[in-house]
């Protein structure tokens, strides 16, 4: 995957540019906004990891001269500790993901891994399936092995993001902010909860375990490998 | 106060100034006044010389020369200093009586000095000079009472000028002195507050004049602003402490893992525990920032109609699986919609930060209640648990940030969570109570319905 970074801290850039290539992608780096709009539009990137704060053009100005000039590829913004309109802002310029500095290198790349993969055409399925689970979408019913489970409508919600990630790693702060909608950070176990009563339904039941928790990551979902 | 400096209050020339109007308005009345007589009496006068001429044309008429100078004669006796003048004379301008000898007057009507008409007294007169039959005569009256008039007039301004100008200067003086003593405390206590003293306060005199009013909006001002110095003291002191004990922790970790390397003994345990100690002084900053956005009034932009009920329901499904997997049980009664103004993303996060507060310090067993209700305009949400609740004289200040009623700090928790409720509920003007459940405690928001 080809991910431009742009972002003016050299040594959290440095950092991260590394972690990216040890996963196995090509990451560019550039520390002003300018010359991010000029490479953006020159080459071909799967996603674009923004700082909000850069010299030249702004993150914000970047994204919106990216959009008007109708590339489409996906923007990851990083925005600073405690700017609670950063978010609104970041999606209205364009943005499709954020993450508030400082963050945890293995919740950038699970962000970027799941807006890489983000289809770009809105997904016409009506059913997601993994293995023997089956999810309608319309009907908005859960199958596994021919037998309905029943699930709460968050439960659902909660399936269905994972399923859509099928294969990824989906963190605890993707799935709070997909599923709750909450964008703070939870005192309980708010996620832990829901997480076990979802398996109860869908795994414990069944022999082959399809929800899997990646230590000090998340939750992926897949067939047995 | 000396002179010089009873010139530099406002009041003392508000003063003169209006010593100077009323000594404009003064003179100009006492003008249009004399004006006004002086023309009525010139009028009355006049109306005298000719009665007079008359009277002696009808005698030159009825009778012969020896009538007229008689009558003349008659008339001059009865004016002896002058008040009135005659001169009679025949057609060939030989004098025949008069008590004047001015022969070349003007005929007609004419104001002339007594120089002018030969005579020595001081006033002016008034004379006509015509024909009296076949004779010239000339009749004229002093002016006398005018000039008295006008010297009254003057006397009577001269002294209402001098007692006005007394009057309202003595009483700018007063003003001046009174207002001053006031405004000189009032500045007294704004150079204490330039001077960082944010106790001081302007005098209230409890009259409920405009310096009064002025005063008491400035005091509350003051009031207000002292109120928030002292919480950012009390912040930056609390900031200072609460991030003291991770920082140090954090730095332990460190510390350990150097010398574990540098021993070839694995350091994973130590990495881990140092990366959740800088994870928790990310999220006291971040949650201290946050409160302080909120407290800022930045949000206030995305406020839009929401239905709290609606907002509480979720939560209740949220959390009740969480609530039941630490021993508790959660209802919600919030099946009428209650529409509010305000900004979902927050009162959500206040909302769950009650509920958590609950499931995370009461015990085992405890029934933890949401409840939205609209009475008469107002909604109340409400969180209510029958836990260990919170202490009269602790309610106020677990709003405060930082505040944990622990003093051990073991429990965790970075002591905001309440303080972001009540930054929220200021935010939506709402009304943030803590109050006794009997037992627990029972966190109740009214704000208005939209």
């Amino acid at each position: 995957m080809r991910i431009l970074l742009i972002e003016d801290d050299r040594s959290a850039a440095e950092y991260v540019a590394r972690g990216f290539s040890e996963n196995g992608h090509v990451c560019d780096v550039l520390d002003d906004g300018t010359d991010g709009l000029f490479q953006a539009t020159r080459e071909s990137y799967d996603v674009l990891v923004v700082d909000r704060m850069i010299p030249g053009l702004d993150g914000l100005s970047m994204v919106r001269a990216l959009r008007a000039a109708g590339r489409k590829v996906p923007v990851l913004f990083l925005t600073a500790l405690g700017g609670i309109d950063d978010r609104v802002e970041g999606l209205e310029a364009g943005g499709d993901d954020y993450l508030t500095k400082p963050f945890a290198f293995a919740e950038l790349l699970a962000r970027v891994n799941a807006l890489a993969r983000r289809p770009v055409m809105q997904d016409v399925k009506t059913t997601l399936r993994i293995a023997d689970l089956e999810l309608d979408l319309m009907r908005r019913q859960a199958t596994r092995a021919g037998q309905t489970i029943d699930l709460l409508p968050k439960e659902f919600t909660l399936l269905e993001v994972l399923m859509r990630n099928e294969g990824r790693v989906v963190t605890r702060t993707m799935l709070l902010e997909r599923v709750w909608d909450f964008h703070f950070d939870p005192k309980t176990s708010v996620v832990e909860t829901h997480i076990s009563r979802l398996r109860a339904k869908i795994d414990k039941p069944f022999e082959v375990a399809l929800l899997h928790t990646v230590k000090n990551m998340g939750y992926s979902i897949h067939a047995p490998r | 106060m000396r002179p010089a400096e009873l010139w530099r209050h406002s009041s003392f020339r508000l003063a003169l100034g209006v010593t100077v109007f009323i000594l404009t308005t003064l003179m100009l009345a006492s003008g249009f006044g004399y004006g006004l007589l002086h023309a009525q009496l010139t009028g009355r006068q006049d109306a005298r010389v000719t009665e007079i001429f008359a009277a002696l044309d009808q005698t030159s008429q009825a009778g012969d020369e020896t009538d007229l100078i008689e009558a003349i004669t008659t008339r001059i006796n009865a004016s002896p200093d002058h008040a009135t003048v005659y001169l009679l004379r025949n057609p060939d301008g030989q004098i025949l009586a008069g008590n004047i000898n001015a022969i070349s007057l003007p005929a007609g009507w004419s104001t002339l000095s007594a120089e002018k008409i030969g005579i020595a007294t001081d006033y002016p007169y008034r004379v006509f000079v015509g024909k009296a039959g076949r004779y010239d005569l000339t009749v004229g009256l002093s002016n006398a009472d005018l000039d008295d008039l006008q010297e009254i007039v003057l006397n009577a301004f001269v002294w209402a000028a001098l007692i006005a100008l007394i009057a309202t200067l003595s009483l700018g003086a007063f003003l001046a002195m009174r207002v001053q003593r006031r405004l000189s405390q009032a500045e007294d206590a704004m150079m204490r507050v330039a001077h960082g003293d944010l106790t001081a306060r302007l005098p209230v005199t409890g009259r409920g004049d405009d310096l009064d009013r002025i005063s008491t909006a400035i005091n509350a001002s003051l009031a207000r602003l002292s109120g928030l110095v002292e919480a950012m003291r009390q912040v930056s002191a609390d900031v200072a402490h609460e991030l003291r004990t991770p920082l140090n922790r954090l730095r332990i970790r460190i510390e350990t893992a150097a010398e574990k390397a540098a021993t070839g003994i694995s350091v994973e345990a130590e990495l881990a525990a140092a990366i959740k100690e800088s994870d928790t002084i990310n999220q006291t900053f971040s949650a201290l920032l946050r409160i302080a956005q909120i407290e800022g009034g930045v949000r206030r932009d995305h406020f839009a109609p929401l239905d709290l009920a609606l907002v509480m329901s979720n939560l209740a499904e949220i959390y009740t699986d969480v609530a039941e997997d630490a021993g508790m049980e959660l209802s919600c009664l919030a099946d009428t919609p209650a529409l509010v103004f305000g900004d979902k993303e927050l009162l959500t996060q206040a909302f769950a930060n009650l509920i958590e507060n609950a499931i995370r310090h009461c015990p085992q067993g405890t029934r933890i209640v949401c409840q939205v209700a609209t009475v008469q305009g107002q909604v109340t949400a409400s969180v209510a648990d029958n836990g260990l609740g919170i202490p009269m004289q602790e309610r106020e200040l677990v709003l405060r940030r930082l505040y944990r009623l622990e003093k051990s700090r073991t429990t965790q928790g970075s002591g905001l969570g309440l303080s972001l409720v009540k930054a929220v509920a200021d935010l939506h003007g709402a009304k943030l109570t803590l109050s006794d459940a009997e037992p627990g405690l029972v966190v109740r928001l009214v704000l208005p319905t939209v």
